[in-house]
């Protein structure tokens, strides 16, 4: 069991049941929408928001602050939050679940919006209509939060028995549950040999992630005494934000533990026969974090908002309204927006200073892109545990009224790790989770 | 504060026409908020005297309420009134610093963003002095919260110069009388309710019960924020 508790498993069952693998394999479940409806005909002020991450959950309450007459409906298909950020400083063991794990009724009846539990399975653009597989909801406005999908396609070209048996083995833990608990348990089971981490391409969920979970499970193998080494095949030429962080992380608490290939573009993964194949050579492994590259959703491209050139959403770079269809909006890490990480602060900022301002202002009469205001982003990244230490990156926003886009302001990083950063790390995510969920 | 000033902002608002006012809200930002009317005072009850602030440090006191955490500093110069900006772009007057040199002001401490506030264990919102820059907000005299980076100015009436804090910190407004500092009341939006509401666990371990943490305050002991929180985290 290596450091995951009983409790932990206990809770994280239920996040993985409801989880499962949709992602890979939707296409059947699509025919399962029932045709019930299952409330009454919108009035006109009424938002569904599809998917209760940190973008959807944050979208649903500030949208009853903002406008306590409109209708809020938020669906999510599991059962309880679970926490991407902040997930790889429980890897490392640093915190307990319960710190990650929210419940979604607290704050819908706090704030006064509709939580249904189901799962979205179609929508129709044309009658404004959401398919559950519960029934369906007509809306006037819609907020689409899909998260990120894994894109097994770029690595198996369509194999989907290839593709499964590596998200089995080798889950990426990208998409909280199941997969997440996987991951601590190979982590905290390894003793010896090679331990590889690919990092996927950008555009990825949370940039500095992958850096920072290499730290933490090199921060365990050190605890645990592991004979062996991890390596962390990066497609770029450098580790990108916080680079002299991670970096002197690596080198001055993990030297030995820790090799950095950089240059390292994926052209063949083999899980079966544990090999992976780069532009920086070929890679055996004895276990693994295995990061296909990411793109938006499977519920964004069932309904075509997605750019197939990108894998990303285009959306109106300050309403974060779809370029396809502007009665929706796509918030959090499925939407493109230039300058804007994929991350959970980033989800809960833009989506209260931009996507909520916007669709407010529609809502009453006004214009939208007057209304938006310019996000921050605060990242902070664990890189040690004993004693914990942090670092991190903030960018504050501008916006370009006369563009009509967001510019980076003014960009501050702390490579210096330190226990105080430590403790804002964690004090950082209190206040967003007391945010969305208390 | 001067008397005369703090008539001005007490009438200027009670005689704004109504048409000022687009919604309760903005009215409730606009408006200095009278509570109890409280003597600063030291450890040992004597009353605090502007003198004895030191500009280089940053003082602790609980008002108006017992549990809720104010921010005291001597920024060393005349601080002026100034029109504070909001959100919704309707300004108000913060009436400056009191004292002698009219240079001591005070502000809630607890973050206008997400409601960090300097516990015992620790402060993550904190008054950088003059000379003493924040890594962050690359200034001094600057009031900075490490948990999402939001900075506040002190010189002006606690307006968020960066960050994600979508309205000015709480400003308390102070007088200055015979010698003795007095807190007064509030000026800008307060966030005590959601404050209350986010840490009710946290203030009934504290204090007893919610009830008790909520009771209002006549005297003020003020305390150097270093001796009451077990680490100060700037950033």
């Amino acid at each position: 069991m290596g450091n995951i508790s009983r409790r932990d498993v206990f809770k994280i069952a239920g996040v993985g049941a409801i989880l499962g693998s949709t992602h890979l394999y939707t296409a059947s479940v699509w025919a399962a929408k029932r045709p019930d409806r299952m409330l009454p005909p919108p009035k006109g002020n009424r938002v569904v928001i599809v998917g209760g991450g940190w973008a959807g959950v944050t979208a649903a309450k500030y949208i009853k602050k903002e406008m306590p007459s409109a209708e809020v409906v938020l669906i999510e298909k599991r059962k309880i939050f679970m926490s991407c950020p902040i997930s790889n400083v429980w890897l490392g063991g640093l915190v307990e679940m319960d710190f990650l794990m929210h419940d979604f009724h607290t704050p819908a009846s706090k704030y006064g919006y509709t939580f249904i539990n189901a799962t979205v399975l179609d929508i129709d653009r044309g009658k404004r209509r959401v398919y559950t597989d519960q029934g369906y909801i007509d809306y006037d406005y819609a907020i689409i939060a899909p998260g990120i999908g894994y894109n097994y396609d770029a690595w198996f070209d369509g194999d989907k028995d290839m593709a499964r048996y590596c998200a089995t083995h080798f889950p990426s833990a990208f998409i909280p549950g199941s997969e997440h608990v996987t991951l601590k348990r190979k982590v905290h089971n390894f003793e010896e040999g090679t331990f590889v981490l690919v990092v996927p391409p950008p555009p990825h969920r949370c940039p500095p992630a992958p850096y920072e979970r290499a730290a933490m499970i090199a921060y365990v193998f050190k605890k645990n005494g592991v004979k062996g080494k991890l390596i962390i095949l990066d497609p770029k030429e450098d580790i990108k934000p916080k680079g002299p962080g991670f970096r002197n992380a690596y080198i001055e608490l993990y030297g030995g533990l820790v090799e950095y290939v950089p240059n390292a573009k994926i052209k063949e993964v083999d899980p079966v026969k544990k090999v992976i194949k780069t532009t920086a050579g070929e890679f055996r492994f004895d276990d693994a974090n295995l990061n296909p590259p990411h793109r938006a959703g499977d519920l964004v491209w069932k309904v075509g908002l997605v750019n197939p050139k990108t894998g990303w959403c285009d959306v109106d770079p300050l309403t974060l309204q779809s370029k396809i269809d502007p009665r929706i909006f796509i918030a959090g890490d499925a939407a493109s927006v230039k300058g804007f990480p994929k991350s959970g602060d980033m989800a809960h900022n833009h989506t209260q200073t931009m996507v909520v301002k916007a669709l407010v202002a529609l809502m009453k009469g006004k214009d939208p892109k007057e209304a938006v205001r310019s996000p921050t982003n605060t990242c902070y990244s664990m890189v040690n545990g004993d004693p914990k230490e942090a670092i991190v990156i903030n960018v504050i926003y501008a916006i370009d009224r006369k563009k009509g886009v967001p510019v980076k302001k003014k960009v501050n990083v702390e490579n210096k790790r330190s226990s105080q950063l430590a403790r804002a790390t964690f004090e950082w995510a209190r206040a967003l989770y007391r945010d969305m969920f208390s | 504060m001067d008397r005369r000033l703090f008539l001005k902002v007490c009438t200027a608002v009670a005689l704004a026409p109504p048409s000022l006012f687009k919604g309760f809200v903005r009215a409730e930002e606009s408006q200095f908020k009278p509570y109890k009317k409280a003597l600063l005072v030291k450890e040992d009850g004597t009353p605090l005297r502007p003198e004895e602030v030191d500009p280089k440090k940053q003082y602790l006191f609980f008002y108006p309420y017992r549990s809720t955490p104010c921010l005291l500093a001597d920024l060393g110069k005349e601080v002026k009134p100034v029109q504070v900006k909001t959100q919704n772009g309707d300004p108000y007057t913060w009436p400056g610093g009191v004292g002698p040199k009219k240079s001591i002001v005070a502000f809630s401490a607890i973050c206008t963003h997400q409601l960090s506030y300097p516990t015992p264990d620790q402060s993550f919102i904190n008054y950088y002095p003059s000379g003493m820059v924040a890594k962050m907000s690359k200034r001094d005299k600057v009031i900075q919260c490490c948990a999402h980076m939001s900075a506040f100015d002190p010189e002006r009436g606690g307006e968020v110069i960066s960050g994600p804090a979508p309205f000015p910190l709480t400003a308390i407004v102070l007088a200055y009388e015979e010698g003795k500092l007095y807190a007064l009341g509030t000026l800008g939006k307060e966030v005590f309710e959601d404050f209350f509401d986010a840490f009710k666990p946290d203030l009934r371990k504290m204090y007893g019960s919610s009830r008790r943490a909520k009771e209002l305050v006549d005297v003020c002991e003020v305390v150097d924020l270093e001796s009451y929180t077990k680490e100060v985290i700037r950033c």
